[in-house]
């Protein structure tokens, strides 16, 4: 069931980082189905520029107070508008939208690999898998303004790298997963970030025989697999049908696509 | 005094409709994609994706470019093939309380031809939309839609080769769109649907090179209202037949812009996107403008802008 609030109301926003924002939004509907993965797409103005609504990942819920929280970076028109809403405002939303990550897991160890805004989903799922797993996160970003912080973290280890060196480890997320490889086996791993990385990871998890599922970014209209434009190569050729991001994905095993 | 109930049916080409708000052939998917938001029978008409007799894999991505109040959209038809539409598509719609039109499109003439015929076996499907003027695809599509001799040619094949409601789809992009509208009310048309999405382009400045992987797309939504306005007005004036208006509708505002122009029936495409329930709001707000505008039947607005007689009654 997908729910379209057109008044949703905005309980809080933070800066967690230059030009990145941390969004507590009403949706109660939303809250309650939510699976980590899962996207909401959002109307911030009633003008026609911008026209479309903007597609965010679930950063979490708080079901008991009916809250959705998105964490979300400064890119132009459309989330320029969300920073500047105040508490108390409304947007206009859809969700929960698309295919989460498959994460009925219990007692296993579990990776998660994050770059940029790609953390955000991860950091869902990874409280949820916590629950009743072992679960290592690597979470990369350019610099230290890019990467979670305390308060809307879940409580899981974490391995930080930022590009500068602001914190964590300098250089690749990449690099500090393929180390952490080396030493552990993990059950299964998720990776959300861009292309670039999500290449290595899957090079990665094919070398060393892991399940992954990577969450996919597209240019999306509709949300709702109605327009086919957020359409992603299938990886196998002789298969009838397309791959939607935005209904069958955005997350998919990572055999089933062809970054 | 107010109308307690206006009268919002109308009629296209024989096929009767509760109201005149339809979806957009490519904005709707085959009816599925908005049922969590309201229900296919308080529509007038479905109007699905295009179907060619292939499967089609559509464009390059990326397929999608926003632009002031506009989409620019390269999807290429892309399409599973009018064989699998039958069997796992149009099944579902059977029961959906609301007539089911087919949009068609191919690259020959024949293709043209086998889709219309095959559809025409199917109990659910109660007219077809003639494609004659995709921008997004190198062979047919526009390609019949630009002239007005080859666009007669294919209304005159489909029209032998089903007894089901002929609608044709005219492009925007053409000189003389009156013109196209005779030649294929000559060849046979029962109904004409237009604008489809009209060519254009976006290049990004960053990477100095164009946005869409197919370099040009159809742009779609509130941008191109006014030339659809124009259009229907230049196309209802000239055809006998009926007219369905679309091109940037968001409101009912926008829908009585395009009936008081010609139009008998609208359609919302890009305006979903925008808003989930676009089409619904629209009927809703199309029976408040005749309520407190004392106007009995819809049907009594079509052409109202120009036809002078209806004009002094409002
Ligand atoms: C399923 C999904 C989940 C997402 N989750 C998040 C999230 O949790 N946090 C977050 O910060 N962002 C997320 N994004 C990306 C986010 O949707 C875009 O950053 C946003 O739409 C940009 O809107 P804008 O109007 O601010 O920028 P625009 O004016 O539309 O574009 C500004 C610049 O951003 C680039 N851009 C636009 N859309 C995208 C996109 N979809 N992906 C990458 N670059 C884009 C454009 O190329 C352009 O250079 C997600 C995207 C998808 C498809
Ligand atoms: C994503 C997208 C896909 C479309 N696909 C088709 C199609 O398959 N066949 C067709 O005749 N028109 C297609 N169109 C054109 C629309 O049906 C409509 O004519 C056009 O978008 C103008 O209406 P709008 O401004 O309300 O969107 C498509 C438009 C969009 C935006
Ligand atoms: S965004 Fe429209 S089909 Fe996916």
């Amino acid at each position: 069931m997908k729910y379209h609030l057109p008044e949703a109301r905005v309980i809080g926003q933070q800066l967690t980082g230059q030009g990145i924002y941390l969004l507590n939004i009403l949706a109660p509907e939303i809250a309650d189905l939510a699976q980590p993965g899962q996207f909401v797409n959002i109307r911030s103005t009633r003008q026609l520029d911008p026209l479309l609504r903007r597609p965010l990942s679930i950063c979490g819920v708080d079901r008991n107070e009916g809250l959705i929280r998105l964490w979300y970076q400064v890119v132009g028109k459309g989330t320029q508008l969300m920073c500047e809403l105040l508490p108390g405002e409304t947007l206009d939303m859809i969700g929960p939208l698309g295919r989460g990550f498959k994460a009925d897991l219990t007692g296993k160890k579990a990776g998660l690999i994050g770059g940029g805004m790609g953390i955000a989903p991860l950091l869902f799922l990874g409280g949820e898998l916590a629950k009743s797993n072992s679960v290592m996160a690597f979470f990369g970003g350019r610099n230290i303004e890019q990467l979670p912080k305390q308060g809307f973290m879940p409580k899981i280890p974490c391995q930080f790298a930022t590009e500068d060196g602001t914190a964590g480890y300098k250089g690749l997320v990449t690099d500090l997963f393929a180390k952490w490889l080396e030493q552990e086996s993990p059950d299964m791993l998720y990776a959300c970030g861009p292309k670039g990385m999500l290449v290595q990871v899957v090079r990665l998890a094919r070398q060393y025989g892991i399940p992954l599922q990577v969450s996919l970014e597209a240019v999306m209209a509709c949300g709702v697999g109605a327009c086919l434009g957020c359409t992603c190569a299938k990886s196998s050729k002789d298969e009838e049908g397309w791959l939607k991001a935005c209904q069958d994905g955005p997350v998919f095993w990572e055999q089933e696509v062809d970054l | 005094m107010s109308v307690a109930k206006p009268d919002l049916s109308v009629e296209i080409a024989g096929i009767k409709m509760k109201n005149p708000v339809m979806t957009a052939s490519g904005t709707f998917g085959f009816g599925e994609a908005y049922e969590d938001f309201f229900a296919l029978a308080g529509l007038g008409a479905v109007v699905v994706k295009g179907v060619t007799p292939e499967p089609r894999k559509g464009n390059t991505m990326p397929r999608l470019v926003e632009t002031t109040a506009g989409l620019l959209n390269s999807i290429g038809l892309e399409n599973p093939g009018v064989e699998t539409v039958i069997k796992k598509y149009l099944p579902r719609l059977a029961d959906a309380g609301v007539p089911v039109i087919v949009n068609i499109a191919g690259n020959t003439v024949e293709d043209y031809c086998s889709v219309a015929y095959r559809l025409s076996s199917c109990s659910v499907v109660k007219g077809l939309e003639v494609n004659i003027s995709c921008p997004n695809v190198k062979a047919g599509g526009i390609a019949f839609g630009s002239r007005p001799e080859s666009a007669a040619e294919v209304v005159n094949a489909v029209r032998n080769h089903t007894p089901l409601p002929v609608i044709v789809k005219l492009s925007p992009n053409v000189t003389d769109i009156a013109e196209m509208a005779a030649a294929v009310e000559a060849a046979g048309a029962d109904a004409i649907s237009l604008i489809n999405t009209l060519l254009g382009m976006a290049i990004d400045i960053r990477t100095r090179r164009p946005k869409l992987g197919n370099i040009m797309g159809g742009l779609s939504g509130p941008a191109v209202k006014p030339v659809a306005v124009r259009m229907v007005w230049q196309v209802a004036r000239r055809v006998k037949i009926p007219v369905i208006g679309m091109g940037g509708i968001l409101t009912a505002e926008d829908a009585l812009e395009f009936i008081l122009a010609g139009a008998t029936a609208v359609a919302i495409g890009t305006g979903q996107f925008v808003n989930p329930r676009c089409c619904m709001d629209i009927v809703e707000g199309i029976k408040k403008y005749c309520e407190t505008n004392e106007i009995a039947k819809i049907t009594a607005l079509c052409g109202a802008a120009w036809k002078e007689e209806n004009n002094a009654g409002c």
